[in-house]
């Protein structure tokens, strides 16, 4: 591109093609929800085996790979966003997104014992409303069917024993995380993101 | 009905595309502009900065390692400038 002189009408054409270059981009942010969905699936299959097939006193032992996950999710998190070569609001949003969430779902389970430890309807509910947003965000489909299996799970969930919410978390994360985070994946291979 | 004038930093191919690019999103990388643009780094950094010298755009030169990394940011002062751009061009464009 050279620096010239151009029409009004060249001028409106060359604005447009930049704007719409600029919207086209969005990052592949699968890993995170191949982390989490992977994470969530095995801790609560643990919880639902170790507390119904075994005496095992503490169940909920699988949970702390959270923590791992969350460290993990921090280090990804900074290291594409310095190698990234434009910020745009998207990216930002999402980010905030999340984090809100991550935060809701963490105060949640602090509490859990006040509520009972009828944490999981909560989880899904929260996890239904990031992924719907994101699905919108994106324009991608498969999110969103996983916001809506999220929310009738969560429905579910509240009539349910805590036992019984682990296979619901687990049915969910594979709905609403790994599969929409496998296609994405798949689509941004194909489409080079 | 006369037409107000262009403002003669946005009416160039390069910097228009700049502005239009940054206009988009929060800050971008050099190499980044440079890519969309289809433009040489020379160029692409003279006119950079003097879309900086009028304030239209904030540069920030960092290090990340032993490389060089430019950021451009648009500023509010670049923001009002490409609005009232636009707006002069809609007046041309009006049959």
């Amino acid at each position: 591109m050279e620096e010239k002189e151009i029409s009004p009408e060249e001028s409106l054409k060359l604005i447009q093609s930049m704007i719409g270059k600029a919207r086209r981009q969005y990052s592949d942010n699968s890993i995170f929800f191949l982390l989490w969905g992977w994470i969530v699936l095995v801790a609560s299959l643990t919880h639902y085996y170790l507390a119904v097939y075994t005496s095992f006193e503490d169940p909920y032992i699988g949970w702390s790979l959270t923590l791992v996950g969350a460290v993990a999710s921090a280090v990804i998190g900074a290291k594409k966003g310095k190698s990234r070569l434009v910020k745009n609001y998207m990216d930002k949003m999402y980010g905030w997104l999340w984090l809100s969430l991550g935060l809701a779902m963490f105060t949640i389970i602090f509490n859990g014992e006040l509520v009972g430890w009828n944490t999981v309807p909560f989880i899904l509910l929260f996890a239904g409303v990031g992924t719907a947003v994101s699905g919108a965000m994106m324009n991608f489909k498969p999110m969103q069917f996983g916001a809506l299996a999220f929310w009738i799970l969560s429905i579910i969930a509240f009539r349910q024993s805590e036992n019984d919410q682990m296979l619901l978390m687990a049915l969910g994360v594979a709905l609403g995380y790994l599969l929409p985070g496998y296609i994405m994946k798949a689509n941004s291979k194909k489409h080079g993101v | 009905m006369g037409f107000d004038q262009l403002d003669p930093l946005l009416h160039s191919q390069l910097r228009l595309a700049v502005m239009s690019l940054l206009i988009s999103v929060e800050s971008a990388d050099f190499v980044y502009i440079k890519e969309q643009t289809e433009s040489t780094a020379g160029n692409l950094s003279v006119q950079i900065d003097k879309l900086s010298t009028a304030g239209y755009i904030e540069v920030t030169k960092q290090f990340e390692g032993k490389k060089p990394k430019t950021t451009c940011k648009i500023t509010s002062k670049g923001i009002t400038a490409f609005e009232t751009y636009v707006k002069t061009i809609q007046q041309y464009l009006k049959p």
